[in-house]
């Protein structure tokens, strides 16, 4: 059987014996160190960021409509939602009515964000049970805490469409029940509280008309969009959940490539102290490559030798590297070592989520790396002049 | 196996900061398939040089040069390798044997390079070492063996593939008296068994007298001394 070629035959016993070599063998542990601890940095900032996301994104997404259609003024409602019903995909579909009114209760009031449903409770609503919610108000649980009530108490909502009197336009109140509350989080922008259309008939002035849909998941949401645009009118908004939430979704994905970039600096300069472990090396070498090249080694051979070397340091390194970032970053997230201020952020300890599609990208930018700066390194060899390195 | 070396008007000169320093001015040389030729000269002289032109490791600045009738002058890096890994053995006066690998592992290597499939080589290599008597020193690495010792791994590394060229710069010349006569002695052996084309370059003119010829390099020119 041919053998395979010489850098692939040599490169191992040369890794090995580098040990031996104090200077070189200080070098070569600085490089691999370096780049593992690059490489393990990497890991656990992208998990701590991806667990942070995916938690901040399951709480947004909670409170956020599957696809919203914002219809133009004037519209037929009630036409329009029989034909968006019979779209493929959709599995419920109801009309909203948005306003903003003042809710008023033991002389406190306060301005929010009035969801006037058709049929039954929002998903924006997360946390309420919907068969309470029928009977009159949903608010926050923090703003229940605020204001002092608790389901079956009765509040006044004051509407913004006045009523017209001798005395001057007088405003709309409307005493209700409270049905029940919703978690209302730590993401929450503003005070929201939802009844049902029926409750808010003549109370309200709503904007334009809007549709919530509903489909089996979010992944469904985003093709269903499309085929929803083509039964509507013109002048139509059919928005997603991505729509609603773009600029949250973008600062995140903008946060981790930034993350990525900075970090990776740190594996950079480690592989570049690989240049002056492979210059070491070859120094301490220079009489051994002169005599492989006299046995009929070429000078390029030598070269990749040299570029091996260096990827099985630095490949070693971020291997362990990554090895050591994920086991530490299951490890910080099963059990819960990171603790945050829970009156600060919306989670008492920082999740960490290891996704391996990402610890393989940073493997392979950490092996690129290393190849890149090894190339680099292993240069010499690749031009060496073997009588002059038999000289030395 | 064995070629015929031929070299007509070479030349070859080293920059030396900014002196240019020609050690090779003008060098002919015609050497028989099969013939044993040692060169003196004083150190400094270029015998090396020449040595290092004649193998492939270097390239003359000018003149013509054909071992086993194929011009060397004008291949490029890999084609030299080639020739050098098909055609040329060679023995250093520092050994320059692989720390990190065993005696038989360095007698091998030439194999190695040349990837060959390697099973019938170890059985050649095994037999060279015993022909040189070390049999027993195999699995020993370089820095276990005397000087001696590593010379005949060296002598035996350079024949593993039986090139048809040997060339051999000072051999005994960092061994003792005994050592340098027990390798010259296994060197004769060797190349005369197999018929081997030699270049020795030796400051000894004992073992000199006992090559077919000796040439002698002064100030850069080749000179016959003796047939």
């Amino acid at each position: 059987m041919r053998p395979p070629p010489l850098a692939w035959q040599l490169a191992p016993r040369f890794v090995k014996s580098t040990r031996r070599d104090a200077a070189t063998s200080f070098l070569s542990a600085v490089a691999a160190a370096g780049i593992a601890l690059g490489v393990a940095a990497l890991v656990l900032a992208l998990s701590a960021l991806a667990g942070l996301q995916r938690a901040l994104r399951a709480e947004i997404l909670d409170r956020t409509p599957q696809l919203e259609i914002e219809l133009p003024a004037g519209s037929d409602t009630g036409e329009l939602l029989r034909a968006v019903e019979k779209v493929e995909g959709v599995r419920f579909a109801q009309a909203l009515a948005r306003s903003r009114g003042w809710l008023v209760a033991g002389g406190t009031a306060r301005e929010v964000e009035v969801v006037a449903y058709a049929d039954r409770l929002p998903r924006s609503f997360p946390g309420a049970r919907t068969e309470e919610a029928g009977a009159g108000l949903v608010l926050g649980e923090e703003l229940a805490d605020d204001l002092r009530v608790r389901p079956g108490d009765r509040v006044e909502l004051v509407g913004t469409r006045p009523t017209l009197t001798p005395l001057g336009p007088q405003p709309r109140i409307r005493a209700l029940p409270v049905a029940g509350t919703f978690h209302s989080g730590r993401t929450e922008r503003g005070d929201r509280v939802a009844l049902p259309l029926a409750l808010a008939d003549g109370l309200l002035r709503p904007g334009p008309p809007v549709l919530e849909v509903a489909t089996g998941s979010l992944e469904e949401a985003l093709p269903l969009a499309g085929r929803l645009r083509e039964v509507l009118p013109a002048g139509s908004a059919v928005r997603t959940w991505q729509d609603l939430n773009r600029p949250l979704f973008f600062a995140l994905h903008l946060e981790r490539a930034v993350m990525f970039a900075a970090v990776s600096l740190i594996v950079v300069v480690a592989a570049l102290v690989l240049v002056a472990d492979l210059a070491l090396l070859q120094a301490s070498r220079w009489r051994e490559l002169g005599a492989l090249a006299a046995m009929g080694a070429a000078p390029r051979e030598l070269g990749r030798l040299f570029t091996l070397l260096g990827v099985i340091v630095g490949g070693g390194g971020a291997a362990a590297g990554a090895c050591v970032g994920a086991v530490a970053a299951l490890l910080l997230d099963r059990f819960r070592l990171v603790r945050l201020p829970s009156q600060v952020y919306f989670l008492d300890y920082l999740p960490f989520a290891v996704e391996w599609r990402e610890v393989g990208a940073v493997l392979g930018v950490a092996v690129a790396f290393t190849a890149a700066c090894s190339l680099w390194g292993a240069r010499r060899s690749s031009e060496m002049q073997p009588a002059e390195a038999l000289r030395r | 196996m064995s070629v015929e070396v031929r070299a007509r008007a070479l030349t070859k000169s080293y920059r030396d900061g900014e002196r240019s320093v020609e050690v090779l001015r003008g060098v002919g040389l015609d050497v028989a398939p099969g013939e044993l030729v040692a060169i003196e000269g004083p150190s400094g002289s270029g015998k090396s040089t020449l040595l290092h032109v004649v193998g492939g490791l270097d390239r003359p600045d000018a003149g013509e040069l054909a071992v086993g009738g194929r011009s060397l002058v004008g291949l490029d890096p890999a084609e030299l390798a080639r020739f050098r890994s098909r055609t040329v053995g060679f023995v250093f006066q520092f050994y320059q044997l692989l720390a990190d690998f065993t005696a038989a592992e360095n007698v091998l290597m030439p194999a190695r390079i040349a990837r060959l499939p390697l099973g019938p080589w170890r059985r050649r290599a095994a037999e060279l070492l015993a022909a040189v008597g070390l049999a027993d020193r195999a699995a020993h690495f370089p820095g276990q063996l005397s000087g001696g010792e590593q010379q005949r791994v060296a002598l035996c590394r350079a024949l593993l593939l039986e090139p048809p060229l040997l060339l051999a710069d000072e051999p005994t010349g960092n061994l003792d008296p005994a050592s340098g006569e027990q390798v010259f002695a296994l060197l004769l052996d060797l190349v005369r068994a197999q018929g081997t084309t030699c270049l020795l370059v030796t400051h000894n003119p004992e073992m000199a007298r006992r090559c077919a010829r000796v040439l002698a390099l002064q100030n850069g020119v080749l000179n016959e001394l003796s047939r």
